[in-house]
């Protein structure tokens, strides 16, 4: 995968075959951090605690069904890649580079849960069969998420 | 000729011999000349009300942190927190490296309205975001 034309509302990026599989496979994953992880506050101690963490956790729920949708809509469309002879091309605007981020990083933070949050360095030690698709998923996830926030940083250059 | 001139409209000579006025004078002489009653801003029987929100909303007591965790990569933390707080990279990254470092970083202190929105926003990154109360 990498980025081959960039204008000022466009990016325009090369796939492999085989990456925009495994593209289309990991975000087909979404969304994978459980209902009601995030916490609005670590102390607890704020006015209406539970009233406004249930706000938040609607709020997220609301904002997770909402990308659900859309991305069903961004993966049927058939329009969305371009076939080439070498694979097949992706074109992104800069809003929905910025909202595949979020989608991607959803796919890998929730793997990182589901594997139980292992600690940097630790977390090959619980690799097996029962989790390699949980590893796999976090890992591409990251990969594509590292491809395209270079693609960002070369909007900036 | 007088140092100003004045609307033919009001009707009022100025002598010449006058000294020269200050720059708001020819509105004092305007208003000299319209005596009026005041009308008052309160009729009778209104009752004027300001809703008033709880001080607690309002001050910014309110601390936007972000925790350390091995998941989220530091390109992309330092790239949200770019995007929510529109910082520079030189920002950005200083409060990337502190959460990395030091195990979190105080993003913002504000009222807790708004370090709500800004936690929400960092959540929707998936970066472990709280708000507390600045004590």
């Amino acid at each position: 995968m990498k980025l081959i034309r960039l204008t000022k509302g466009n990016f325009l990026f090369q796939f492999g075959k085989r990456e925009k599989h495994l593209l289309t496979q990991v975000l087909r994953l979404y969304p994978r951090i459980p209902p009601a992880t995030f916490r609005l506050s670590k102390s607890g101690k704020l006015p209406d605690a539970e009233a406004n963490q249930r706000l938040l956790d609607e709020s997220l729920a609301e904002q997770r069904e909402q990308n659900r949708k859309t991305l069903q809509a961004f993966l049927a469309d058939a329009r969305r890649f371009t076939d080439t002879e070498s694979g097949s091309r992706l074109s992104l605007s800069p809003s929905e580079l910025e909202w595949l981020l979020q989608i991607l990083n959803d796919v890998r933070v929730g793997s990182w849960i589901i594997l139980g949050s292992p600690q940097q360095g630790i977390e090959f030690k619980i690799l097996n069969e029962k989790t390699a698709a949980d590893f796999w998923a976090m890992e591409m996830s990251g990969q594509f998420q590292m491809r395209f926030l270079e693609a960002l940083e070369k909007r900036e250059v | 000729m007088p140092h100003f001139a004045v609307p033919p409209e009001f009707g009022i000579r100025i002598p010449n011999f006058l000294p020269p006025p200050l720059d708001n004078s020819r509105y004092l002489l305007y208003f000299a000349t319209m005596a009026e009653t005041a009308t008052p801003e309160l009729t009778p029987g209104t009752i004027e009300t300001t809703e008033e929100k709880p001080k607690s909303g309002l001050e910014p007591g309110y601390l936007v942190v972000c925790w350390n965790d091995p998941v989220n990569y530091m390109d992309y933390v330092t790239h949200v927190f770019r995007v929510v707080f529109r910082w520079t990279r030189k920002k950005a990254e200083f409060h990337m490296l502190q959460v990395h470092e030091q195990g979190k970083s105080v993003l913002k202190r504000d009222s807790m309205e708004k370090a709500e929105h800004y936690v929400h926003q960092l959540q929707k990154y998936s970066l472990h975001a709280t708000m507390e109360r600045d004590e």
